[in-house]
């Protein structure tokens, strides 16, 4: 393991040395890669780092406002409400990769104008190691602004946590009290809950979807999984107070991990397993059935897109 | 310091069996499969896992540099491709847990593991003929050759992944190995 404290004095000086009097941009997912880069960044140059969030209207419930109260002690802090933007792009997209080029394009499209803006010359990124190897395997794209180099002309790319494996990249957010990204928000993928919802992504399975996450992370708490979350996955019929529906299927997923490279499913207790079902159909019309993923991986993987 | 240096066939667990080796103190690196054999200045190597028998690069070549290697998942087959063995798919993918059984005790690479060892998988394909002078070293229901070994040249092969968070003593095969380097 790395020597956290060694690590951060000598990545803030690294970070320090490389952009020098110069401005930096860093676009924050509020996972714990990019918070981190960002806290390292923003120790070594301050609000000459601009660090923006882009809302895409695919967030889970309350990520935007957590991420305001995260990194308020960021002046510099940008949020983008972009989410009409987003969801305009992904009409009548069906196909994953399609759905991930989409959103990709999307990223891009509004970092390149807060980049102009911010007259930054650095792009300051969350890499880790993993990341630099993996995108090779073609499992699944990687969704970051791996493109934006490609519209912007940047003096230099600085990647501090390249080195880094996420529970590293943990201990390292522990260290510079992040605490909460840590210990509150579990991973979650760039591409948001379009990778949550099957086929095509409309404000109608969003809401299902952002739901049912919502309470399948507070339901499975206790039980410390890695991630945890709800998908929806296809229709199926259901009778609810006497009446048919034909009302959207919910895959519940949640899995213990080290590293995210292999997962087991978890033995969630029966008990636990009902009051989600219970809580997703309760609290949502539209939803005829509650499925538990039972699926290690391999050979699933954990996100279902 | 022991250096190994782990030769990617463009699996997913690469950089975990990097890591594995960073972990228990060795010099290690992740060098591209079609690197000149001239150029691999190590006391041994791994040959990671990867989806394809048509990219494994240079990797034959490797096994006569006379070094300590150690064959994971695909790493393993090519062992068996390129010696006088054979790969065939398997009758049952393997997928996640697999109970292993070590079927020699004296292995200096699982033999410590024995009798019975919790491991993580992920192959279509598996070892179905022995190269020459190779043992035969672990089984498990799903696939009969879990392992093999041929000591008296140092070469090594696992089906499974020692590199991952969930199989149960993955440290203790790399530390096995490590041993066979020094």
């Amino acid at each position: 393991m790395v020597d956290v404290d060694e690590f951060i004095t000598e990545a803030t000086a690294e970070i320090e040395s490389e952009i020098g009097e110069e401005n930096a941009i860093i676009a924050l997912s509020g996972g714990v890669d990019s918070s981190v880069a960002a806290a390292l960044a923003y120790r070594a140059i301050g609000d000459r780092l601009t660090p923006v969030y882009v809302d895409t209207g695919l967030m889970r419930k309350g990520e935007t406002e957590a991420i305001r109260e995260t990194f308020d002690f960021m002046d510099s802090l940008r949020v983008v409400d972009a989410q009409d933007r987003f969801l305009d792009a992904l009409e009548g997209v069906t196909d994953p990769e399609e759905k991930r080029h989409a959103i990709g394009e999307g990223f891009i499209r509004e970092f390149e104008r807060e980049a102009r803006e911010a007259d930054a010359d650095y792009l300051v990124q969350g890499t880790i190691y993993p990341d630099r190897i993996e995108s090779e395997g073609n499992i699944k794209s990687h969704h970051n602004v791996g493109g934006l180099p490609e519209v912007i002309d940047f003096e230099g790319i600085v990647e501090p946590v390249r080195d880094l494996y996420k529970d590293e990249v943990r201990e390292v957010a522990r260290a510079l009290d992040l605490e909460e990204v840590v210990s509150e928000r579990m991973p979650f993928p760039g591409p948001g809950l379009a990778v949550r919802i099957l086929g095509e992504v409309t404000e109608e399975k969003l809401t299902v979807a952002r739901e049912a996450c919502h309470i399948v992370e507070e339901e499975v708490a206790d039980h410390d999984p890695w991630q945890a979350f709800a998908a929806v996955i296809g229709k199926a019929t259901g009778v609810k107070g006497d009446n048919r529906v034909h009302g959207w299927v919910v895959a519940v997923r949640s899995v213990e991990s080290r590293d995210g490279m292999t997962a087991r499913a978890q033995d969630l207790p029966w008990e636990t397993l009902q009051r989600i079902q219970s809580r997703i159909t309760g609290e949502n019309d539209d939803v005829a059935r509650v499925v538990y993923d039972v699926t290690h991986k391999p050979p699933a993987t954990i996100e279902y897109e | 310091m022991t250096r190994i240096l782990v030769v990617d066939n463009h699996g997913q667990f690469t950089h975990l069996e990097r890591r594995a080796l960073r972990d228990a103190g060795v010099d290690t690196e992740i060098v591209d499969n079609d690197t000149p054999p001239g150029d691999l200045d190590a006391d041994g190597l791994v040959l990671s896992g990867g989806p394809d028998m048509d990219r494994i690069g240079r990797c034959g070549e490797y096994l006569d540099l006379d070094v300590p290697i150690l064959g994971i998942c695909l790493g393993m087959q090519i062992m068996a491709t390129e010696l006088d063995g054979s790969v065939g798919s398997g009758e049952y993918g393997g997928y996640a847990d697999v109970d292993v059984r070590i079927v020699d005790e004296g292995d200096p690479l699982i033999g410590s593991l024995a009798p019975e060892t919790r491991v993580w998988a992920s192959h279509a394909d598996e070892v179905t003929a022995l190269p020459t002078g190779f043992t035969h070293t672990a089984t498990s229901d799903v696939c009969e050759i879990e392992a093999m070994s041929a000591p008296d040249r140092d070469l090594y092969g696992v089906q499974w992944h020692p590199e991952v968070a969930h199989t149960a003593e993955g440290d203790e095969v790399f530390a096995n190995f490590i041993a066979r380097c020094e």
